[in-house]
């Protein structure tokens, strides 16, 4: 399922204009993680892949669903979407019927519906907690009670609005398994994020993006390695591949492997 | 002279089945700037509560041992003198707006309102509190209208303006962006090189191992390690049990396996000793 | 996120010098002579030839009509159609539409009704639009009211729009889970589980931590809290004031002699 976005121009109902022409397209399966200071226009471009908002002009394709012709119901088959508050989500009584809700809004028959949940459940961690309400369950466990809402709907393309934030390094552990997860299964993964470490671990494209309009897009090794341009946008490069400039490597290095392995040489 | 002193401390919240903090011995000196480690859900929080009244005062439950701070005495104190003490600031930042007053002057000045200070003494001291957090020029905006990064600041201001002795502060960054991190950074900075007592809960390893004085790990209730930042940030045990480190210290570590990075010299934390270490 | 305040509109005039309790007196007063007063048209009276020059003296005058049109007289619109097709026990049919009879009386005893109302919306507003909330909760707690309950007042008026945010972002959220908020009536009635639970449980996560951190700054202390701004009260007022308590009193005391 591919993504196709074209000359997007967006002005919220205020009159201030937040998106000026972004043009990019997304193949199926591919990892992106959209970086840049708030108010850039990050979470203003996401929303318009599941039509929660409207280009004003240019346009979305998500597959060969132009956005302005279908509702938000319907684009919710092709784009699962994870808010970044899972207090803003969760309502039912146990975390299996919460998990439940998204495949059942999406008309899928109830056997498919126990399976889609059980495999979320247990991508999650969250097995042993079906019975338990969500209301009870730690800010963290929370967490991946909404992120298991959202991947028990088996859509195509996953958005992550901030997966990391106030999580500690444990449960942003369990978030990158998920990712990985959903990349074997060749899903398409976009996410936005502050934390540039967890962008250079999980994600081989990173777009960074500034006043509404793309500065960068590229693969991470590229992208990542562009202090300048990034610093425009409050973004600082991950802790590796500032420690591989110092040390003067060629390459950028944007994780472990590839900081050992320069290293080495 | 040990300005915070818990000893033997264990907590269990109403209706809950297993203590929180279990036999907890801590103590800070006057001035020091400790910072608290852990992952989710080992306490740090019911610590920071501990330190700062709200547990057993506010929450209830069971609490044994004693809890000192500042000369006062938890279980002959109440919360409304504790707090003149110690000042707490958290996560959330749009939750520490009062609500009750509609500019960030006001909000600053509602605690002093609170306590009973003298008009006169007011304006002045608030007007130094913004001073010292860098936020003169919000002084008339509504606290609902501004960026995560200065309501934070106006909640700390807000805070430091009743002049406690001690600073509590649980993940004060935690939802901010790179710039409010910043900006929240810098008033703990300068508040620590002021002189007062900071205990920061965070998880921006490398921060802390730059600016504190004492690092505490907390694990399931228990401190499993204290020390220096170097020592306690670099330690094997922090990595076994699942604690975020810094990518410097996990990487020497297997340069060290690797023969890349020398045996006896102490794993990095800060970017800084990174570079050092592998120039060698 | 706009800065506008609250409904509070600042201007110079007497009525805004007035102290907020002499404005809530002044409201309370022509409330109880518009409603308790004997006659048809007190209450209609009490709006034209009080409220309104008052309006224009506190220079509110657009900001009232503004008011009044979008709320005011859509409201009252409503309930007098409503009220005189329905209200049971007319006599002198003017005319029907279908199956619904209007009658003189039932018109007559809907005017009434709503005419009062509209006095007392009237009222509220024009408090609302001339007495900063701060300062009227900072004088009636310093007059003896609860500190609590003035600061539930205050922090729910501004948290009510930052709710409203609220709500809008769990909409689409639940939006973004296929809910479907433009299907049938019965299915949207439906929907009302997901959209209004995350508002009160988030809500009440919050509402704890909102009490931690007014502890924190002394909320529950048992000093006498100080203000930082001084509400004035003039003699002016508490002659004002005194006038009123007296014309409360004849308004009461007719009543009871006229009926």
């Amino acid at each position: 399922m591919n993504i196709e976005i074209s000359d997007l121009q967006f002005t919220y109902p205020t009159g201030v204009q937040a998106l000026f022409g972004v043009s990019l397209e997304i193949n199926s399966g591919e990892q992106v993680a959209i970086v840049g200071q708030n108010g850039a226009g990050k979470t203003t471009l996401v929303k318009h892949l599941n039509g929660l908002l409207q280009p004003t002009s240019g346009y979305v394709r998500i597959g060969d669903w132009d956005t302005k012709q279908h509702s938000v119901a319907k684009l919710a088959h092709r784009v699962g979407y994870v808010f970044q508050n899972p207090d803003e989500q969760l309502f039912s009584k146990n975390v299996g019927t919460e998990v439940a809700f998204g495949p059942k809004n999406l008309g899928y028959a109830s056997a498919q519906i126990a399976a889609l949940v059980k495999d979320a459940l247990e991508l999650t961690e969250l097995s042993d907690k079906t019975e338990t309400n969500p209301y009870d369950l730690s800010p963290t466990w929370r967490k991946m009670v909404a992120i298991a809402s959202i991947i028990a709907m088996d859509t195509p393309i996953v958005i992550f609005d901030e997966p990391t934030t106030g999580q500690d390094a444990v449960n942003i552990a369990r978030m990158a398994s998920v990712i990985a997860k959903l990349r074997t299964q060749g899903k398409t993964v976009i996410t936005i994020t502050h934390d540039i470490d967890f962008c250079a671990e999980n994600f081989g494209r990173v777009i960074a993006m500034s006043r509404g309009q793309m500065i960068l897009d590229g693969k991470s090794t590229m992208v990542l390695g562009q202090e300048e341009v990034l610093a425009t946008t409050y973004v600082d490069p991950p802790q590796l591949t500032r420690l591989g400039k110092r040390l003067g490597f060629e390459k950028t290095v944007t994780n472990k492997a590839e900081f050992l392995a320069a290293l080495q040489k | 002279m040990a300005i915070i002193n818990l000893q033997n401390v264990t907590y269990k919240y109403p209706l809950t089945d297993s203590p929180v903090l279990h036999n907890i011995n801590l103590q800070v000196n006057e001035g020091e700037f400790v910072a608290v480690i852990g992952p989710n859900g080992a306490g740090k929080s019911t610590l920071c509560y501990t330190i700062a009244g709200f547990v057993p005062h506010f929450f209830k439950g069971e609490l044994t041992g004693t809890v000192e701070v500042a000369g006062s005495e938890s279980s002959n104190s109440s919360l409304h003198e504790w707090v003149l003490n110690v000042g707490l600031a958290f996560q959330n930042p749009f939750n520490q707006i009062s609500g009750a007053k509609y500019t960030v002057f006001e909000e600053i000045a509602f605690g002093l309102e609170n306590t009973g200070v003298p008009r006169e003494e007011m304006k002045p001291r608030v007007e130094a509190a913004m001073k010292l957090t860098d936020i003169s020029d919000l002084a008339d905006r509504s606290p609902y209208s501004l960026s995560g990064g200065q309501q934070q600041r106006v909640a700390l201001t807000s805070i430091l303006v009743m002049q406690p002795k001690v600073l509590v502060l649980d993940e004060p960054t935690s939802q901010m962006d790179p710039i409010g991190t910043r900006e929240v950074f810098s008033v703990i900075r300068t508040m620590a090189e002021q002189g007062m007592t900071v205990v920061l809960v965070e998880h921006k390893v490398e921060w802390i191992a730059k600016f504190a004085d004492r690092v505490i790990a907390l694990y399931e209730g228990q401190i499993l390690l204290e020390g220096k930042p170097q020592a306690v940030l670099t330690s094997d045990l922090l990595m076994d049990k699942g604690f975020g480190i810094s990518r410097y210290t996990s990487t020497a570590r297997e340069a060290r396996n690797q023969g890349l990075w020398q045996n006896d010299r102490p794993l990095p934390v800060t970017l800084d000793e990174a570079v050092e270490g592998f120039r060698k | 996120m706009n800065d506008r305040l609250s409904f509070y509109r600042k201007k110079n005039s007497l009525i805004h010098r007035l102290n907020p309790f002499t404005k809530l007196a002044l409201i309370f007063t022509l409330i109880v002579i518009g409603i308790f007063g004997t006659g048809y048209w007190t209450a209609s009276i009490v709006v034209c030839l009080v409220l309104i020059p008052l309006t224009f003296i506190s220079k509110l005058f657009w900001e009232y009509l503004w008011v009044v049109l979008r709320l005011i007289l859509p409201t009252a619109t409503f309930m007098f159609v409503m009220q005189s097709i329905f209200i049971p026990g007319g006599i002198t049919e003017i005319f029907h539409i279908g199956p619904f009879s209007v009658e003189l009386e039932t018109v007559q005893r809907s005017f009434l009704i709503v005419s009062r109302l509209f006095l007392v919306i009237s009222a509220f507003a024009f408090l609302l639009l001339s007495t900063h909330p701060s300062e009227l909760m900072s004088d009636l707690t310093r007059r003896g009211l609860a500190p609590q309950f003035a600061y539930v007042i205050i922090s729910t008026l501004q948290i009510l729009p930052q709710m409203q945010a609220k709500a809008q972002t769990i909409i689409a959220a639940q939006r973004s889970r296929g809910l479907d908020t433009q299907s049938s009536f019965i299915r949207r009635v439906g929907s009302l589980v997901p959209l209004v639970g995350p508002l009160v449980f988030g809500s009440l996560v919050e509402v704890e931590e909102r009490a931690i951190a007014i502890e924190a700054r002394g909320f529950t202390s048992t000093h006498v809290k100080t203000s930082l701004h001084d509400v004035p009260d003039s003699n002016f007022d508490k002659i004002i004031r005194w006038v009123l308590v007296a014309l409360v009193l004849i308004a009461l005391a007719l009543k009871i002699w006229l009926s």
